[in-house]
């Protein structure tokens, strides 16, 4: 990476860290949930799903955010100001967006992001919702999962595209090049990758790898997690650099493919 | 009727008082007749002044002009009034007789009998009709036309087969073939549809120049009693494979008033197309948009036909072929997009892998940080945006999407306004926030190009978006880019169900000569353009202002195998790249010429920054339906910068090819292939009535009288006064003619009438 474009991306961490996170504000759609009027500016939008366990019922130290919006809103809002801060793209900023599989407004943002698939479950409309959604021309990201979960994400996306599969990526396709020139999947450089290699699977319209990518799955890998955190200090800027290069790639992939 | 009257009241026809000479031959009685008609007049005069007692002053008056009429009327008649004719000496003049051939002369509209049996009867035969009249008094020369004049002497030589009415050419033949002949004149008996490409004026012109005048015989009735005539339909010469074209048809048709009929289009018998139209009023055109996608590729011949109807006089007209060079080659856009978005993908992702549309795209993703996809090479467009002529007119059709004006040069912005105005090509503005004069193009070479106004201090509030609905505007209906369903209703449906967009470009005019094909309703009723075209120069532009049309595609609303957002980009792009021309571009006169004739082909070349060149090398190729070759070159014309002209000889019926190839000092410029057929065409049959008012105006222009096939009878005698060949002088005392009898009777009734009134009986 030049190192332009490492001043950058570390004038973006910095600017983040400017805002905190009490600071936060969002149209509230009626289910309670922020979500951004569309009016034609990138939108990160962050899928709602029941999970399979509501860890938000726990107790104690178990008691957490549900699975789906883990790192929300931090993350979303730190990549939106690297997003629109390095490239031209033009977002909303510190406005965030969460819908559902089956709400008709995810219409209108063709890049979706979910986090921690290890519990995604869905209902039959969710299902006709993503299926519509991937078959129009829609992509989505998968983060924050490791382990076994990702059998969890398979069985899933087998329910949504039974007639695709999960392939695994390797560093010539093109969504790892859209910006940044990533020069290699390094197995080690996953958030969890103490839990098993990491590794970038995606599935491909019509099931082709000569077509479009309509899903991207980082396996043992939070970028999510990276974002969040990038203006605390408790990472390293190494390691949240790489998180935002392979989610503006994922960005810059899915507006031009 | 005039004619008859005119002969009842003056024993002549009007064409001998036309050619003659009035005089007057006097003798010594007139002279004392004279005098006493004077002497008369005087008395006259006296006696109603000394009338006092005996009416009113203005009565005396009137009665005293009345008399003195009546006194002028015997004294012009003792005078004895002469015409003076030339009139034609039996049998030492010619005259030529012109009997239209052609195929149009078969319609049964004389009496329920093909205008054929008209010639037939009456000059078929030395012996027969009106060509007897004329053979007692003049040698007469016989010829029948259609495309050209030649002799006739026996009745089998009329076919009535002939593919053209060529009056002009028939007029021109015969009188250089009369030339040095006393010729009297000539008569010409035909329906009067001239199918000519020249025009009739100049063959008028050489006909008055010689003084020789022509008596024109209408055949056939001047409407037809049933028919339905496909009248025109316009085609573009060429279009790129698989492209929706959307053509007007115009109909007409007498007799079947509010008839529903189907309206086909055949692509070389293969039916494309079908629909039923309800038929216009008589004698009032309609034009009809037929839609049909041309999916086979080389010279098609595509047919509009309406099904005959009962009791059709002609039915021959119901279909119209027209010839369009279907071409399958990949015909490369640049789409140069100033931000990552959707729209941009979207667009790309309308245009299939192989389609024959190429979507080269440059995309600027940060600052000077481009990306390119669909190029041919590694070089191609390596260095962003072309910064030559070459480099850009290579492209067919440019779109610029949401890049600001300043991301571009003076020249280049300069290279994209002469990318549309010289090179021809089609350039598509989108919306965008910084597209148009929020994107810095007002007063710039490209704000002249585009088909909408640019006002730098109006242009939308930033962070402020435009909601609107999409509906195609009257003009834009008749478009093939508004067309998303089969049918007219069904396109008009889908336009009502399509899901808003939002724009952030303000638009309150477009350019005088631009067209609005798609107009937007915002969410104060506002309606604000949304497509606009126009032509510039040698080629178009198009703005689209919404920035969003995606959401035809993703929308909630859109089912997933809806091809609406495909259809209106793939149409909307073959627009942009249809007829944009190249380096060598063919151009004929005609499509089809009769078998046997020569083809005019021309060609334009320019050099690659499309600058004509007038010293290239440039040979046609041209390959007959036989399989003959032959290389025919072409030379400038001398007149138009970079045309180039041959003329191609045809023999055998079929089609022809012609591959032209230019080069230039040894280097090739480039080269073009187009097509034309050999065959007999059809347009005798269209607007096959009698055409009168062209037969009048023969006839008037050269001195000669028009007449009814049903009214002849005095041709023959109107021939002998036309002044013309060897003549002898004709006196015609006009003293006693019934008109005079009739004067003077009637001045001495309304005398005597008035008397009556006035009570000076």
């Amino acid at each position: 990476m030049s190192s332009a474009w490492r001043n950058a991306i570390v004038i973006g961490i910095v600017c983040c860290g400017v805002v905190s996170a009490s600071d936060w504000t969002f149209a509230k759609d009626p289910a309670g949930e922020p979500k951004v009027e569309y009016d034609g500016r990138f939108a990160f939008v962050r899928l709602r799903y029941g999970p399979a366990v509501d860890m938000s019922a726990g107790y104690g130290r178990y008691r957490r955010e549900p699975p789906w919006m883990h790192d929300f809103p931090r993350a979303d809002f730190h990549f939106l100001k690297i997003l629109s801060e390095i490239t031209f793209v033009r977002t909303y900023i510190d406005e965030g967006t969460i819908v559902t599989l089956d709400d008709p407004d995810l219409a209108m943002f063709p890049v979706a992001y979910m986090s921690e698939p290890g519990f995604w479950t869905m209902s039959d409309a969710e299902l006709e919702g993503l299926r519509n959604y991937l078959n129009k021309g829609g992509f989505i990201i998968f983060d924050d999962f490791r382990g076994n979960h990702i059998e969890n994400l398979l069985f899933q996306m087998r329910r949504v595209m039974p007639a695709s599969q999960f392939r695994k990526l390797d560093i010539s396709h093109p969504i790892f090049h859209s910006f940044f020139e990533i020069k290699e999947l390094d197995p080690n450089s996953g958030y969890y990758a103490q839990m098993g290699a990491t590794e970038w699977f995606g599935m491909f319209e019509d099931n082709d790898p000569q077509k479009r990518l309509i899903a991207i799955a980082n396996n043992n890998h939070d970028l999510g997690e990276l974002w969040e955190y990038s203006d605390t200090g408790y990472m390293p800027v190494d390691l949240s650099n790489e998180a935002y290069k392979f989610g503006v790639n994922y960005v810059v992939y899915a507006m031009t493919h | 009727m005039f004619d008859a009257l005119f002969r009842f009241l003056f024993e002549l026809s009007p064409i001998v008082f036309s050619q003659g000479e009035f005089r007057f031959a006097a003798t010594t009685g007139s002279y004392v007749a004279a005098a006493a008609i004077a002497v008369a007049a005087g008395l006259t005069l006296v006696a109603y002044r000394r009338a006092h007692g005996h009416g009113r002053p203005g009565q005396r008056v009137t009665l005293a002009a009345i008399r003195l009429a009546i006194l002028a009327l015997i004294l012009v008649c003792m005078f004895r009034p002469l015409l003076v004719v030339k009139a034609a000496v039996p049998q030492q003049n010619f005259i030529g007789v012109l009997l239209d051939d052609s195929r149009s002369m078969q319609i049964a509209d004389a009496n329920g009998q093909p205008r054929a049996s008209y010639v037939k009867s009456e000059f078929g035969a030395a012996d027969r009709g009106t060509l007897k009249a004329l053979s007692d008094r003049f040698t007469v020369r016989t010829f029948r036309f259609s495309n050209a004049p030649s002799r006739t002497t026996q009745e089998s030589d009329l076919t009535f087969g002939g593919s053209q009415s060529r009056l002009g050419a028939a007029l021109s033949g015969v009188r250089q073939e009369l030339a040095g002949l006393p010729v009297a004149g000539l008569v010409m008996v035909t329906d009067g549809a001239d199918t000519a490409d020249a025009a009739l004026g100049e063959a008028i012109l050489g006909l008055k120049a010689e003084g020789l005048p022509v008596f024109t015989i209408g055949v056939g009735h001047e409407t037809l009693s049933k028919d339905i005539q496909v009248g025109r339909v316009v085609t573009p010469k060429t279009a790129l494979k698989g492209t929706t074209l959307m053509v007007d048809v115009v109909l007409s048709q007498s007799g079947f008033d509010g008839q529903k009929v189907k309206l086909d289009v055949e692509d070389e018998g293969t039916l494309v197309s079908t629909q039923e139209v309800t038929l216009p009023n008589a004698g009032t055109p309609a034009s009809v948009p037929v839609r049909f996608t041309v999916n086979e590729a080389g010279p098609r011949v595509l047919r509009f036909r309406v099904s005959p109807q009962p009791g059709e006089l002609v039915t021959e007209n119901n279909s119209r072929e027209a010839l369009i060079d279907v071409r399958d080659r990949k015909e490369k856009i640049l789409y140069f997009e100033g931000e990552p978005r959707f729209e941009y993908k979207f667009i790309r992702r309308a245009i299939p892998d192989k389609d024959n549309v190429i979507v080269t795209s440059l995309i600027r993703t940060a600052d000077n940080k481009y990306m390119r996809q669909g190029v041919d090479s590694p070089d191609e467009l390596v260095a962003a945006f072309p910064k030559t002529r070459e480099e850009l007119f290579a492209y067919r059709s440019l779109i610029i999407g949401s890049l600001e004006a300043a991301a571009l040069t003076g020249d280049q912005l300069r290279m994209i306004s002469e990318f549309v105005d010289r090179r021809g090509g089609g350039l598509l503005m989108l919306g965008g926030p910084r597209a148009f004069a929020e994107g810095g193009y007002a007063g710039t070479a490209v704000s002249d190009v585009l088909p909408v106004v640019l006002d730098r201090g109006r242009v939308q509030p930033k962070g402020t978006v435009q909601r609107l609905t999409v509906r195609p505007t009257r003009a834009g209906s008749g478009t093939a880019v508004t067309q998303l369903g089969a049918t007219e209703a069904a396109s008009a449906e889908k336009w009502n169900s399509l899901p808003g967009v939002t724009a952030v470009n303000r638009i309150d005019a477009v350019k005088p000569g631009a067209t609005v094909l798609l107009m937007g309703t915002d969410e104060s009723r506002a309606e604000r353009p949304m497509l606009i075209f126009q032509r510039y120069g040698r080629g178009k532009s198009f703005a689209f202002l919404p920035q969003d049309s995606w959401v035809w595609q993703m929308h909630a609303s859109i089912a997933v195998d809806d091809m609406t957002h495909e259809n209106f980009w793939r149409q909307l792009l073959r627009w942009l790249v249809d007829g944009v021309p190249d380096q060598v571009e063919p151009a004929l006169t005609t499509e089809r010429v009769d078998p046997g004739e020569a083809a005019t082909l021309t060609a334009n070349v320019v050099d690659p920054s499309f600058v004509e060149l007038n010293d290239a090398a440039v040979t046609a190729t041209v390959t007959g339906p036989d399989g003959t070759i032959q290389d025919v070159p072409m030379s400038w014309d001398g007149e138009h910068a970079g045309q180039y002209q041959a003329t191609l000889a045809t023999k055998a019926p079929g089609w022809y090819e012609a591959k032209i190839e230019a080069t230039r000092g040894g280097k090739p410029v480039g080269s073009a292939v187009t097509h034309f057929r050999a065959a007999p065409g059809d347009a005798e049959y269209f607007d096959a009535t009698m055409h009168a008012a062209t037969l009048r105006r023969i006839a008037d222009e050269t001195g000669g009288h028009f007449y009814d096939a049903s009214n002849t009878s005095t041709l023959a005698d109107d021939l002998r006064y036309t002044g013309r060949g060897v003549t002898t002088v004709e006196e015609h005392e006009l003293w006693h003619l019934p008109i005079v009898l009739i004067l003077l009777v009637g001045l001495l009734c309304a005398e005597w009438g008035y008397r009556r009134v006035v009570g000076l009986a």
